[in-house]
């Protein structure tokens, strides 16, 4: 028999903990699910309990996060279900039925309501040498440095287009790695023009915006170099990344790369339902589409967070709580007038953190500075596809033709890596406004025999 | 406005073979896709070559045993043009006919098979009967409850991703014009022939005349003839595929089982790919009926069932990692054959739709080609659309 709750939030991260938090005091059965070991999410990664470290998160940007993971922490009624991977979720008649699987195997779970809060994830750039070992997502370092203190590398090079590789540099040489320069594709004009268009939007990020600059502070202490309009061309090495070339023909010695164009939601799950999504921006994917109350376009399912678009853990925890409470006000657990009091706050940070993520939307704009894959680069790094064969295909029809033809995206990730190039691919040649790959069980590969018939 | 000899609705296999042999006759073709080509059932399927007679006939009595016998003479067929079509085509279609065992753990389904095999031996298919250790001999992979199996030789399986998109390649390069994302929305009779056909592309709608429609539009073919007011009872039906991740080569042959739902091989690219006809849920559309156009979702029970049945055969399949579960959806005919041939009720249209078209699609589109170039195939008799010709009494 699966167990059965009033609400299923899946993640437990800034958005996830809102929600169960806006419904603490009601006599409700709560799983919060997460492949984390422990709550926080994406920016709160924590290090192992038994794992001492001295420098954890500092900046006051993470305090309230801090607190509001210890006030998690305390509610009762709300069931921690760490290390668990939601592999599917799906209606089954007046209830969800959710699957996960940890390592003891699967668990079927039943809820009234879910929430979806599964947060972003680091675009992935394919360019020439993405492949080698020594090249990460900017965001990957960053998880290795805030959960175990560890930096994957001798000598980093960042590159991308998002303000964060300045956050992400200033965490390595606080944690004692060296970081060889700091790349923006983008030349600083293009960063200032867009702020100078919205200056009340700028500085009511203005938080964002001091963290950046006392980041740059740490850097210049650090005699990091942070150049702008320098975009990466290749990444070269034998077995190992050695040096990276930009467009301009200038080599940087290197053993590790942390690649940062932006970030895209998690939408597989809210896409495996059947919940519509929209195209999230810029930097590619797809977020999951909602009302005032973060309803999805499915009844009982709700969306919060970077799953519905990019927009940084302060946005992420206002949309939490409003999702926390529209849920309560569906279930008729509070009342309208309720509901519209205690969101009121919420409504109105969300609203100004949701201005201030269009505008950094803008400053970060990838699009005109992605790298050129060369003939031979893999875009597809679970088929082992590479960018002619694409090429050849991708005036043919839809994500899924080019899929059924070339196999790019027919891996166990189900695309989440390749599928922005592809679409960026197919945009270019006109074929606009692609659904992207169907997206199918399982959200994570697990073993047949777990989900068999025990016979 | 386009004018040509033959219309042809659906672009999945059965039209784009059809497309190839038509033109290559010397017909002019035009062929509408109302979404891409491949992305109907054919680019979906679990890719069986399967020859020997299918358990839904078995388990269903006598009478569509019968029917099913009269199959066997199209499969032989179907085996030959297997066996020509990668040289025909030109591309590598992943075909591997390494045989296929049909297995049994009972005693009840051994009876089975033995009835089976004695039916396919008369209508000439070179079935085999093994006890379980000589088919373990030949399929190392196969567990220990296996008691028997039917071994032929000719089965396999082939790449569903490679065959349509080669076949509307050839067509093309043989004259025939395919359009893409294009509806057909209506078709009007002509007198004293012919047809006008709507079709609408984006925003723009083009008339298409033909002397000869034909209509191979999988599922939707009952929804495509009623646009000439004629009725095909076709019906869809929603099935389950399950992929493993690419492990190192296990399993040589197709495998089947007689008395459970399981089909089960192991792609080129190393994924082995489980399916044998396990029901999913069709999409309902708010105001009744199925809704063929969103995807099917999957039943709980058919998948845990269907893995089992995976693992009771070829215990390692266990370990592996499933990597995706998808549906497709399929059609089948009021008395569970193929329907394939001539409306005669309407001159000049033609219809095929139904049954295990991945393995005899290429067959059937030989044929109706020669049909509709006028000759009499008696091979396609058994599928004639004409044996419904009673519910289109009052239509046409
Ligand atoms: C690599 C990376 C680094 C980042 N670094 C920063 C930073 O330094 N500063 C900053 O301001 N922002 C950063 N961000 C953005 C940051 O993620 C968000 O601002 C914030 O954490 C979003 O909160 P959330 O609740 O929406 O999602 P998250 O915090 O991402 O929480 C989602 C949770 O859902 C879980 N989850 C997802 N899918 C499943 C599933 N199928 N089953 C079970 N659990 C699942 C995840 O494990 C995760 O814990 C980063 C994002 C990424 C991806
Ligand atoms: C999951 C699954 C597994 C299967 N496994 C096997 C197997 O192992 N072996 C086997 O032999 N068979 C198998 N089959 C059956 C086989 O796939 C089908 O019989 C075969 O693909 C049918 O081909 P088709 O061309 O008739 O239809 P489809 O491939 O469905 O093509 C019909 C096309 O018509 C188009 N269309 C519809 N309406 C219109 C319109 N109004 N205007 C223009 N175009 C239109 C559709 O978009 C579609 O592309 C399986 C089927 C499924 C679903």
């Amino acid at each position: 028999m699966a167990e059965h709750f009033d609400l299923a939030i899946v993640g437990g991260g800034p958005a996830g903990q809102a929600a169960a938090i806006a419904l603490q005091g009601l006599d409700l059965s709560i799983a919060v699910i997460d492949e984390q070991a422990q709550p926080g999410g994406q920016i709160l990664r924590q290090p192992p309990a038994q794992f001492a470290v001295r420098l954890w998160l500092p900046g006051r940007a993470y305090d309230r996060l801090k607190a509001q993971t210890e006030h998690f922490g305390r509610l009762d009624r709300v069931s921690w279900l760490g290390r668990h991977t939601v592999i599917e979720i799906a209606r089954d008649g007046a209830h969800f039925a959710l699957l996960t699987e940890n390592a003891l195997g699967v668990r079927a779970i039943t809820a009234d309501r879910v929430l979806i809060a599964a947060g972003c994830q680091d675009l992935a750039v394919p360019l020439a040498g993405w492949t080698l070992p020594g090249v990460y997502t900017a965001g990957a370092i960053q998880a290795f440095v805030k959960s175990q203190q560890y930096v994957p590398g001798e000598r980093i090079v960042l590159a991308g287009t998002h303000p964060l590789q300045l956050l992400i540099a200033a965490q390595i040489v606080a944690a004692g790695g060296t970081v060889a320069e700091v790349l923006f594709a983008q030349p600083i004009s293009a960063m200032f023009r867009a702020v100078l268009t919205k200056p009340l939007v700028g500085l009511r990020g203005s938080g964002n915006m001091l963290a950046a600059a006392a980041a740059l502070r740490i850097l210049r202490r650090a005699g990091v170099p942070v150049s702008f309009g320098s975009a990466l061309q290749r990444i070269e090495g034998e077995s190992r990344v050695t040096h990276v070339i930009l467009a301009s023909g200038r080599r940087i010695a290197c053993d590790t790369v942390g690649l940062n164009y932006g970030f895209v939601p998690q939408s597989l799950l809210p896409r495996m339902m059947g919940a519509k999504v929209r195209p999230a921006g810029a930097a590619g994917g797809f977020a999951a589409v909602h009302d005032e109350w973060m309803r999805s376009s499915l009844p009982g399912l709700y969306v919060a967070g970077e799953t519905t678009g990019v927009a940084g853990a302060p946005a992420s925890q206002a949309e939490g709580e409003l999702a926390g409470v529209g849920i309560g006000l569906d279930a008729g657990w509070i009342d309208m007038a309720e509901a519209g009091r205690q969101t009121r706050r919420a409504r109105s940070r969300h609203r100004h953190l949701q201005a201030f993520a269009r505008l950094l939307d803008t400053v970060a704009n990838p699009l005109p500075w992605f790298p050129v894959p060369e003939d031979d680069t893999i875009i597809c790094r679970c088929e082992d596809v590479d960018y002619a064969t694409l090429a050849a295909q991708s005036g043919g029809g839809s994500a899924n033709a080019v899929k059924l033809i070339t196999r790019c995206g027919m891996g166990p990730c189900q695309g989440r890596n390749c599928e922005p190039s592809l679409l960026r691919m197919l945009d270019d040649r006109g074929l606009t406004s692609d659904p992207g790959f169907t997206q199918r069980f399982p959200a994570r590969p697990i073993p047949v025999s777990e989900l068999a018939d025990p016979g | 406005m386009s004018k040509t000899d033959v219309l042809i609705i659906g672009g999945g296999l059965i039209g784009c073979a059809t497309a190839l042999h038509l033109a290559r006759a010397g017909a002019s073709v035009r062929l509408v896709e109302a979404g891409d080509i491949n992305a109907g059932a054919s680019g979906q399927n679990a890719g069986s070559l399967h020859f020997q007679m299918e358990r839904r006939f078995l388990e269903n009595g006598a009478a569509l045993a019968d029917q099913a016998a009269r199959i066997i003479a199209l499969n032989r067929l179907a085996i030959d043009e297997w066996r020509g079509l990668e040289v025909d085509l030109g591309v590598d279609l992943h075909v591997s006919q390494k045989g296929g065992l049909m297995v049994a753990e009972t005693p009840e389904q051994v009876a089975l098979l033995e009835a089976k095999s004695r039916r396919e031996i008369s209508g000439g298919l070179a079935t085999q009967l093994l006890d379980g250790d000589a088919a373990r001999a030949l399929c190392p992979a196969l567990g220990p409850d296996v008691l028997a199996a039917s071994y032929l030789a000719d089965e396999g399986h082939a790449d569903p991703r490679a065959l349509t998109p080669a076949f509307a390649h050839a067509a093309a390069e043989a004259g025939a014009v395919i359009s893409t994302r294009q509806h057909v929305l209506s078709i009007t009779r002509r007198s004293p022939g012919g047809f006008d056909v709507a079709a609408k592309k984006g925003d723009e709608m083009e008339t298409l005349q033909a002397d000869q429609i034909f209509v191979a539009a999988g599922a939707w073919t009952p929804a495509v003839c009623a646009l000439a007011n004629l009725h095909i009872p076709l019906f869809p039906v929603a099935l389950l595929m399950n992929a493993t991740e690419r492990t190192g080569p296990i399993l040589p042959q197709l495998i089947q089982h007689v008395g459970r739902r399981l089909s089960m091989k192991q792609a080129y690219a190393g994924n082995v790919i489980i399916g044998g006809g396990w029901p999913s849920r069709l999409a309902q559309r708010p105001d009744g009926g199925f809704d063929l156009n969103a995807r099917a979702s999957i039943i709980p029970l058919s998948r845990s069932g269907n893995l089992r049945a995976a693992i009771d055969i070829v215990p390692q399949i266990g370990a592996l990692n499933l990597i995706r579960s998808w549906t497709g959806v399929t059609t089948i005919s009021a008395d569970q054959l193929p329907i394939a041939g001539a409306v005669s009720r309407v001159p000049g249209f033609y219809v095929a739709a139904g049954g295990s078209a991945f393995t005899l699609g290429p067959t059937f589109a030989r044929l109706i080609a020669r049909v509709m170039g006028g000759e009499r195939v008696e091979a396609l008799d058994v599928l004639s659309p004409d044996r419904f010709n009673h519910l289109n009494s009052f239509m046409g």
